[in-house]
């Protein structure tokens, strides 16, 4: 279960709107509104938590979307979260200058 | 009832939200929320912090649970962020867990003994410790004092930057310490020191919510600042009449909610600046009351050169490299920087101020206006228009449109900077022309108006700047070239007179060529990474594995500088230890240590201490020859031995620079551990010393500022469940402690009397000799600046390094949203090496078509010094224009700094970053 809390600020006229796209988005709830000033609480609830971010991405291009920014993570344990470190990042460092650095 | 745990989860994480929306707006939070809050949370112990990544300052709570950190989150309470985080932010909890964390010290071996050549193995503390402590004397011997040098950082806490400072300056009277601050913000701390005598911005971040007009010069805040981005895009929705302008060298995210954007030619900005100023006297908009009060205008020498190496620079580079490096001795002025000048096109210029760049004189406002009469829309046309697709016209039009934004007397303006001004050429004096225009028309030092220079780094205010641990300072503004200055840390410290040396060390760059060049053989690293974030790196490179030096690098992971170095030791991060930051609103913020350092890492404060233990003070404190040492009272060329002086004074020779500098009996006794404001939480250095080195440090620390505008409160009031970090100055004020919002305005500075309105004190004492546009007068006249800042004339100047028929492009570098710096930390958070894996080389689509290229190709970029290979990117979040490409610098298979140019502004020694010239094609 990974859980982010993410605020959404849209402009005030487009409000309801937003909020109707956002709750047919998968994984996403939308839990307060205040159509005053345009900002939407969403929880967003992801099985992958690589799609987190991939989500908060998906609500900042929606239109009439000034910001989308997460403000709570729930951790949870993600066993395959190193399974693509970049190849330097687990290069051998045995060597007195790794190959690329040499280039 | 039957309500599931994934339910209960859902409501505290909404709740959680409202409850950070709600200190903007007002959203309420319902008890089941509440309730919900207190179930799931359960056993969970929340504790504030500070974000570990930019200079925002951003507050996070912590929560742990059996010694691990369970979440983070957005502070409610902090005044900076309201609750909000950025994605950085957002993880701050998992940069300490990256698979190859190191875990033990690291040395080069060969059968069992130190070897350059050999392979990392695991060693002791003891054992690492031993050989770096024999190194380092074995340098310290035969080179002297400044035959060490120690890289650090602005994201050093406070008290460590405090350690380093005293060990290198007064334990081994060593200037050569050096922030990695220096490649952001010295530029910024040149011009401060210039303009106002005294370091540091005058408003707050709470000058977004007063402000009509938020004017970007050369920082992308929406990417840089995401926070503070957050707060204009709020106000700019909330306020009619809030204008919002990015100028910036290539279209950013920033641009997207910008009302203006202006597209300038790498330098240009010198240009744009002076066009306005120029405007603001045509038009009458000159505040002559405010200016008269608290202005002297002034200038100083053109001739200054560009950074690189004062002489023999052809011994170290290339024939390639010397056709620009060339030019720091003679230039050979072009039409625009001639008429700019007040000179001939083709004038052969000396560049004998090079090393005297800053000096200055007060000039009259007839002849400051004479010297901004070159500077028209044409001329801005010429020397400034960054987008060859944009006509004449719209350029001149935008121009005269952010003349009027300054130039409205009822229209309140900030302007904002980073790295745009700062990494530049000319970079302390493109900071001072936006004090000029700010000064000339009254609008500095109140609130909603005011020039405000952002920081990259979460302590390069704090650690870097207040505490000095630059080659040229000491703590609170200090400088060790300045006698009085010296005497009076010599007392404060309690050490013999001429303990301190007065000769300024290397900065930053110049301990990289006195790497090269032999005359520095031992170097420490902490909290940075000099062989990614340095420019011109294969230099450096070859400095660090093929001469006769040793590094140390101290750091959490295997960065590149760990691979270049000789001995890697691990360190303690962010929330493994105690800690103060200093935002770049002057505010100082505090956290506990929450979790134990993996392995046997422990923090860089420690790592100091420790090798302190093993020094003594008769190893550094008697006669030392000092190369180049001029100063009044050093006429020998030599920093005098001390010693007897010292034990004269109490000192023990024998004694270690520990036990003489730092665990003295004193602060053993007025800091112990176990410290009630730990609230349970752990401190490992404490533990392992048996004192509380941070309170102490602190405490000592804070004794420089008192009374010299720099006040802080004491340790305890920060870690005060209330408090969300302080601005200084904080002064006592019936039985509280204050801080202040806006300094120089008498509504809120302390130290601005009664009566005295808006009063530059940073100045108090200080005089300019009288001169003319040209030269410094004879020394007849001399004006006082008390209660005054300078308003200075800074001319254009061409960039050292232009495209040409070779390298074609321009190359400009910096950061992305999601990566910190290097990328050393946020490479290793999963979710944000996934959102921005590598760099890639922005580029526009009609410089890709004409070279054959097309989006995803793999390029070289090549330069004069070095090349990379890179992915090109044509379209996403920067849009560059025609002949200019963006390398973002985090990747370290992407080390883009082997391609730029060394080039510093002679008066701060930043690096410009920011411009060279490339070449790009197919790889
Ligand atoms: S990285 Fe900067 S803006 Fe983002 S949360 Fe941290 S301090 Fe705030």
């Amino acid at each position: 279960m990974n859980l982010s809390g993410i605020l959404v600020i849209a402009t005030p006229e487009w409000v309801e709107t937003v909020v109707t796209e956002l709750n047919a988005m998968e994984g996403i709830e939308v839990h307060q509104t205040d159509p005053v000033t345009g900002r939407i609480i969403v929880v967003q609830e992801a099985t992958d938590i690589h799609a987190e971010i991939e989500g908060v991405k998906r609500i900042k291009a929606m239109p009439h979307v000034v910001m989308a920014d997460m403000v709570y993570h729930y951790f949870a344990d993600d066993a395959r979260a190193y399974d693509a470190m970049p190849a330097e990042l687990t290069e051998d460092t045995q060597v007195c200058v790794p190959a690329y650095l040499n280039t | 009832m039957g309500i599931t745990r994934r339910e209960f989860m859902k409501n505290s994480v909404a709740a959680s939200v409202a409850a950070s929306a709600a200190a903007v707006v007002g959203l309420p939070l319902s008890t089941d929320a509440e309730a919900a809050i207190a179930q799931s949370e359960a056993g969970w112990q929340w504790d504030k912090g500070a974000c570990r990544f930019c200079g925002t300052g951003c507050g996070i709570m912590i929560a742990t649970k059996d010694g691990r950190i369970v979440a983070t989150k957005g502070d409610p309470k902090a005044p900076v962020n309201k609750g909000l985080n950025c994605v950085k932010g957002y993880f701050n909890g998992k940069i300490m867990y990256g698979q190859d964390r190191l875990t033990t010290p690291l040395l080069r071996m060969t059968d069992g003994k130190f070897d350059k050549k050999g392979k990392f193995v695991p060693v002791s503390w003891d054992k690492a410790m031993e050989i770096m402590v024999e190194k380092f004397m074995a340098a310290y011997k035969e080179k002297g004092p400044h035959g060490v040098g120690l890289f650090g950082s602005g994201q050093w806490t406070v008290p460590e930057g405090y350690v380093a400072a005293k060990l290198w300056k007064v334990g081994f009277r060593s200037n050569n310490i050096d922030p990695n601050a220096r490649h952001c913000m010295a530029s910024a701390v040149a011009a401060f020191m210039q303009t106002f005598g005294i370091d540091e911005p005058a408003g707050n971040y709470d000058d977004i919510e007063h402000t009509d007009t938020a004017i970007l010069w050369g920082a992308n805040m929406a990417e840089m600042h995401p926070i503070l981005w957050s707060r204009i895009t709020d106000r700019r929705l909330t306020h009619k009449e809030m204008k919002v302008v990015n100028l910036s060298t290539y279209s950013n995210m920033s641009s997207d909610i910008a009302d203006l954007e202006i597209i300038f030619k790498p330098s240009g900005d010198l240009s744009i600046q002076n066009y306005i100023a120029r405007e603001i006297v045509k038009r009458g908009a000159v505040d002559h009351e405010f200016v008269k009060k608290n202005g002297q205008f002034a200038t100083g020498p053109y001739d200054i050169g560009y950074g690189f190496r004062p002489k023999n620079a052809d011994k170290f580079h290339s024939p390639a490299e010397m056709e620009v490096v060339k030019n720091e001795q003679v230039r050979v002025l072009d039409k625009w920087e001639a008429i700019g000048q007040r000179r001939k096109e083709g004038d052969v210029v000396q560049q004998a101020n090079a090393a005297t760049a800053g000096k200055d004189w007060a000039i009259s406002f007839e002849d400051f206006a004479k010297a901004l009469e070159p500077y028209d829309l044409d001329y801005c046309v010429a020397t400034a228009k960054g987008d060859p697709d944009e006509s004449d016209e719209a350029f001149k039009k935008k121009l005269v449109e952010l003349a009027d934004y300054y130039c409205d007397p009822k229209r309140k303006v900030v302007s904002y900077w980073t790295m745009g001004f700062n990494q530049h050429q000319r970079g302390t004096w493109v900071n001072e022309q936006c004090y000029t225009n700010h000064l000339l028309t009254g609008k500095q030092s109140k609130p909603g108006n005011g020039a405000f220079s952002l920081t990259g780094q979460p302590s390069a205010c704090g650690t870097a700047r207040e505490v000095g641990t630059f080659s040229h300072r000491l703590p609170a503004d200090m400088v060790v070239m300045n006698p009085k200055h010296r005497a009076l840390s010599e007392k404060l410290w309690k050490l013999p007179a001429k303990t301190l040396n007065p000769q300024m060390g290397s900065h930053y760059v110049k301990i990289m060529r006195d790497l090269e060049d032999g005359t520095c053989k031992w170097a420490m690293v902490q909290v940075n990474n000099p062989w990614q974030n340095t420019a011109n790196l294969n230099h450096w490179i070859k400095a660090a594995r093929e001469m006769d030096n040793f590094i140390v690098c101290c750091d959490g992971y295997p960065t590149v500088s760990a691979k270049v170095a000789d001995l890697v030791l691990p360190a303690a991060m962010i929330f493994e230890k105690w800690g103060f930051y200093g935002n770049a609103e002057r505010r100082t913020q505090c956290w506990r240590q929450q979790v134990k350092p993996v392995g046997e890492s422990m923090g860089d404060m420690w790592i100091l201490l420790e090798m302190a233990k093993r020094i003594k003070i008769k190893d550094c404190w008697g006669e030392q020859k000092i190369a180049g040492l001029k100063a009044p009272g050093f006429e020998d060329g030599k920093l005098p031995s001390v010693i007897d002086e010292a034990v004269k004074m109490g000192y023990n020779p024998e004694a270690s620079l520990y036990d003489a500098l730092f665990a003295t009996p004193a602060h053993k006794k007025a800091y112990p551990w176990p410290d009630k404001v730990a609230k349970g939480h752990g401190n490992h250095i404490a533990e392992d010393l048996g004192w509380f080195a941070e309170k102490a440090m602190f405490e000592e620390y804070r004794a420089f500022g008192t009374d010299h505008g720099h006040d802080l409160a004491p340790f305890d009031v920060y870690y005060d469940d209330a408090v969300r970090g302080l601005k200084w100055p904080v002064v006592l004020k019936d039985g509280k402690w204050v801080e202040t919002g806006w300094r120089f305005n008498e509504e809120y500075d302390p130290y601005v009397k009664k009566g005295q309105g808006i009063y530059f004190y940073g100045n108090d004492g200080n005089a300019l000799v009288m001169g003319d546009l040209d030269k410094p007068g004879d020394g007849s006249v001399k004006v006082k600046l008390d209660g005054k800042a300078k308003i200075y004339f800074r001319p254009y100047a061409t960039p050292v390094e232009e495209p040409d028929t070779h390298f074609n492009l321009w190359l400009c570098t910096g950061r992305v949203l999601e990566h910190w710096h290097s990328g050393s930390m946020t490479r290793r958070v999963p979710e944000l090496h996934r959102a921005v894996p590598n760099a890639v080389c922005w580029i526009h689509p009609k410089d890709a078509d004409a070279r054959g290229l097309k989006r995803n190709d793999l390029v070289w970029v090549e330069s004069r010094r070095g090349k990379v290979k890179v992915r090109i990117e044509t379209g996403g979040r920067n849009r560059v224009p025609r002949g200019l490409v963006y390398v973002p610098w985090f990747d370290e298979s992407v080390l883009i700094n082997k391609v730029c140019l060394d080039s510093t502004c002679p008066i701060s020694k930043e690096t410009d970053f920011k411009k060279c010239s490339v070449k790009v094609y197919k790889a």
